[in-house]
């Protein structure tokens, strides 16, 4: 729910365990509490996209048996699978343009033991068109980071998971030539097109291809986006790495995003969830300000988790 | 796990069956065991170890998995 900012402290300081999304001249006025927060002017809210610096974007973890909150550093930030719970849920945030943030987004898939803790979460951002550092909040400190990622941990009764399921408008088409990488990386040179090596870069001019358009990896049915941040005279650069020996394919053109975008969400049903985050390229893209996509409520974001780091992707979780 | 599940899931983790879940975790984890196993056939055990750790961990939702991956 969007809510003002003495809303948002009475939460905290009624000992409420929260998300809270907000532009930092808010965060940084909160007290110390239960609370974890990145930040972003960027919100889906129920009355409809939205950007302000005048409200904060809070999810109440009232389902939670108990919560604990730590943060953590570039060395140390796959701790997170050990210190969860055992029956839980972990909710994460990275700064963009972190150290943290690029070796999460590098290292998530190798980890083991990742998949088996449902774990959900969204890199920090700022106003496009300021010059502000992205950051994130440890509440029980009052501490901002802008090198190390929040975690909340909350622990679920026996009776009850947590779902993390992701709303992809970008599919490929089978018969596209596959793309594979050397290595996992957030830039490259060099990739082979079905076997054949290339220069990337070349290949994405020589081709006329739209770079606005994600590559494009099919996990069993599940697709994962990898979006384009800039394609160099020689290099190609992007905002979550591609991984070695997964097969990419462009994604097929879109020509109307906010219908190909309404549509996904009707078929994905009925859902009730409690916490979701939607890609920056998707509020632009999608032109949703002042749009609502019900349910599907929370902050608008420079990244999203679902285990992995994704890109122009709505990530969700449901408690079942 | 079941043994008509373990075979299926075996033959979900070499290719011959297609199982898609509505779980991404899970979609996520038959791709990487896939890989796995396309690289050397004889890490089929250890992967439909991880898979079974997997269940236990949430055995909530593989509960649903499960009894559609049997029905293939």
């Amino acid at each position: 729910m969007l809510i003002t900012l003495e809303e948002t402290i009475e939460l905290i300081n009624s000992g409420k365990a929260l998300h809270i999304a907000a532009d930092d001249s808010l965060l940084s006025k909160l007290p110390k509490g239960n609370w974890i927060g990145g930040t972003t002017p960027y919100f889906i809210a129920e009355e409809g996209g939205i950007t302000t610096k005048d409200k904060l974007f809070v999810s109440v973890i009232d389902y939670a048996e108990e919560v604990r909150i730590a943060s953590y550093g570039k060395y140390n930030v796959f701790q997170i699978v050990e210190e969860c719970y055992d029956n839980g849920l972990t909710m994460i945030i990275l700064p963009y343009g972190s150290d943290v943030a690029a070796k999460y987004g590098k290292d998530a898939p190798e980890v083991e033991e990742l998949l088996m803790h449902p774990t959900i979460g969204w890199i920090s951002g700022m106003d496009l068109e300021s010059s502000d550092a992205a950051k994130v909040y440890d509440g029980t400190t009052g501490e901002a980071y802008t090198d190390k990622a929040v975690v909340l941990y909350i622990k679920l009764p026996d009776d009850k998971a947590a779902l993390i399921n992701i709303i992809n408008i970008f599919k490929d088409d089978k018969n596209d030539p596959v793309i594979k990488f050397s290595d996992n990386d957030l830039g490259v040179k060099k990739c082979t097109i079905n076997g054949e090596e290339f220069n990337f870069a070349q290949y994405i001019k020589d081709k006329g291809i739209d770079a606005g358009m994600p590559l494009v990896a099919d996990y069993n049915g599940s697709y994962i986006n990898t979006s384009i941040k800039e394609v160099g005279e020689d290099r190609v650069d992007f905002y979550a790495p591609v991984f070695k020996d997964i097969e990419y394919r462009f994604a097929v053109k879109i020509n109307d995003y906010a219908s190909e975008f309404r549509d996904k969400v009707n078929q994905a049903g009925d859902k009730n969830p409690v916490f979701s985050c939607n890609c920056i390229l998707n509020y632009l893209n999608c032109s949703l300000e002042g749009e609502k996509i019900l349910p599907y409520v929370g902050p608008v974001t420079f990244g999203e988790i679902a285990y992995q780091l994704l890109n122009q992707t709505l990530v969700y979780c449901e408690i079942l | 796990m079941k043994d008509i599940v373990r075979e299926k899931m075996v033959k979900i983790l070499s290719g011959e069956l297609i199982y898609t879940s509505s779980n991404l975790a899970l979609n996520m984890l038959i791709t990487k065991m896939q890989k796995k196993v396309l690289d050397d056939p004889s890490n089929m055990d250890a992967c439909m170890e991880e898979i079974e750790q997997f269940a236990a961990k949430s055995p909530i939702i593989a509960k649903v998995d499960f009894s559609n991956i049997a029905k293939l």
